[in-house]
């Protein structure tokens, strides 16, 4: 196997120490660093993101991964040098007003960096005033919406409520995901979109922000 | 037949007329008490009392038969309503957490915002805390079932979640916990086992009530992963299965999340009922599926996603469902009691709890029709 395809199994495999070893090795064969980024760790992430998606692989298994993914990005980040590696585009996320529940919130984050997208994590518990002024601030392409709970989810609508009022809402395209949330749900309170798991939230914001 | 009876007669899988029902409305309840919101026909008017005028019988949840007294060491505890932070200072060090309790939110429970665990370091001070901890018997919980009587079951247990779910979602968090067993594994090990000491005194005081239907462990999901369930959970409730088992008490868990890859490994658990089951399209299961994981003996306490009570469903969609297609997944309805997965949302409509009696009375003879 080359050094790049051990590289994205290592990042598979959860195994950070080897990540950050092959990173190295394979940023030395190559003139631009960037590639290594796109042709090798995102479409891993994808990898790891897919196989969650189908079953085969649980949460560790992805948090292993992103600790990989990070382990990689750390060895190769300093090689860039001046040039930026480009993003898709901003995500701002956060889990809405009354739920601290952080666990899906980090995934889609950790998946959605792994992709491509800068991403600003306001946490959680974030009233919909919060989400408004980071929006205004920020500029993003795309908020992304957790709730976990039934007691939480009418939050949702709430904050696409707040950012109508604000003006913001046909800035931003809203996503929405959690246990409780349902495709049907997001169309009733306008969302943009409904992501059932991190590696689906990763591929729904490829495709809004490519058709912008 | 009271409707305790009746509840804790399916619980044991005794045969009824019709299937039973044991809904859930403490959420709604508590929102629109909290907001002064109730309908006017029931303002002023307790959680039990409203069931009692629907007809029905439901559960009130009551947090645990045992409360935690904490003595030897320094607790400070701040409150900054929504937030309660507490403090312990232990010889190893001080470590803190902080609840938050939002009452016009709806919820019965608070949820911790800030985790006991923030590092390696705060190991041997947490193992202190919990060592210094003395379960009692809670007074309250007499109460609740003196408030309840015979037209319901006051849902209570050991505690929320069990000892090894404890360390994972309330003291470390579920990512924090991932990454201390990839790191940590001995010291996570050790904590665990702390923690069920803990619950193993508490499990005492619990058979010494006349508690029939025992929490065990709540708010499941595929979260857990099974390979940490296979290794940590099973082995405890099958020890504390046996216990209750032993002293004629039944078990209950709370799975309400996605419990996909949890479903084969259930019956290993040896626990008797699952409550708040909640299947598709809050999740990826039915209850068909439900059945074929826990067996013909498992008793279901569930069935009606909590997201049908409210808005974009129809009324006609409503009653589809639970004639169509829980009646027809329950089928033959042995060992079922139909309840919410899992909890009247505080935007739901009471309405459609009446209207589950009322299609049970029309459609729920035992034994119904696949």
């Amino acid at each position: 196997m080359s050094t790049q395809s051990d590289l994205a199994q290592s990042v598979i495999d959860g195994d950070w120490d080897a990540a950050a070893a092959l990173a190295q090795a394979a940023a030395d064969a190559v003139k631009d660093p960037q590639v290594i980024i796109f042709d090798v760790l995102q479409p891993a992430m994808e990898e790891v993101g897919r196989r969650f998606s189908e079953g085969e692989f649980f949460l560790p298994d992805m948090l292993a991964a992103g600790r990989a993914m990070t382990a990689a990005l750390q060895v190769l980040q300093p090689l860039l040098g001046n040039s930026a590696v480009s993003k898709l585009g901003l995500v701002l996320i956060g889990t809405v007003e009354g739920d601290v529940h952080e666990i899906g919130k980090s995934m889609v984050s950790m998946f959605l960096k792994g992709s491509g997208f800068e991403v600003i994590d306001l946490g959680v518990d974030v009233h919909p005033e919060t989400f408004v002024d980071a929006v205004k601030t920020h500029q993003p392409d795309i908020l992304g919406l957790s709730a976990l709970l039934t007691t939480t989810m009418p939050h949702l609508g709430k904050t696409i409520g707040a950012l109508q009022d604000a003006g913001l809402r046909t800035q931003v395209k809203v996503v929405i995901g959690g246990a409780p949330v349902t495709q049907p749900y997001a169309d009733m309170i306008g969302a943009d979109g409904y992501a059932a798991d991190a590696g689906a939230a990763a591929s729904l914001c490829k495709r809004l922000v490519s058709c912008e | 037949m009271t409707k305790k009876m009746e509840l804790l007669a399916a619980c044991h899988g005794k045969h009824l007329d019709k299937v039973p029902y044991g809904p859930r409305i403490d959420l709604w309840y508590n929102y629109h008490n909290a907001h002064g919101t109730l309908p006017e026909r029931y303002q002023g008017w307790s959680m039990i009392d409203i069931l009692r005028d629907l007809g029905v019988g439901g559960q009130k949840r009551h947090y645990s038969v045992v409360k935690e007294e904490i003595h030897g060491i320094e607790v400070e505890e701040t409150h900054d309503p929504p937030y309660t932070r507490t403090t312990y200072t232990t010889p190893y060090g001080t470590v803190t957490s902080t609840l938050l309790f939002n009452p016009f939110e709806g919820a019965w429970i608070g949820y911790e915002s800030e985790k006991l665990f923030k590092s390696d370091k705060d190991y041997d001070a947490i193992r202190c805390v919990i060592e210094h901890i003395t379960p009692v018997p809670d007074p309250a919980y007499e109460h609740a079932c003196e408030e309840v009587g015979e037209d319901g079951l006051v849902m209570s247990g050991i505690r929320g979640w069990s000892a090894p779910q404890r360390v994972m979602r309330e003291i470390m968090g579920y990512e924090m916990f991932f990454y201390e067993l990839m790191d940590h594994p001995k010291q996570v090990e050790e904590l665990i086992e702390v923690m069920k000491e803990l619950d193993r005194k508490k499990l005492q005081l619990v058979l010494d009530t006349d508690i029939e239907l025992v929490n065990v462990c709540g708010n499941w999901s595929d979260d857990i992963h099974t390979p940490v369930f296979r290794k940590y959970f099973i082995p405890w409730f099958k020890e504390v299965n046996a216990v209750l088992h032993a002293h004629d008490k039944l078990s209950m868990a709370h799975i309400d999340g996605e419990n996909r890859r949890l479903l084969p490994l259930l019956r290993e658990t040896d626990i008797d009922v699952w409550e708040a089951w909640t299947p598709y399209p809050m999740t990826k299961d039915t209850t068909a599926q439900l059945r074929e994981a826990v067996g013909p003996q498992g008793v279901i306490w569930g069935g009606i996603p909590s997201i049908l009570f409210d808005d974009p469903t129809t009324d006609e969609e409503f009653d589809d469902f639970i004639v169509n297609t829980l009646f027809k997944e329950a089928a033959p309805g042995y060992n079922f009691i139909i309840g919410m997965g899992d909890n009247l949302p505080f935007d739901g409509k009471l309405e459609r709890v009446q209207r589950v009696a009322q299609l049970i009375e029309e459609h729920g003879t035992l034994p119904i029709d696949g």
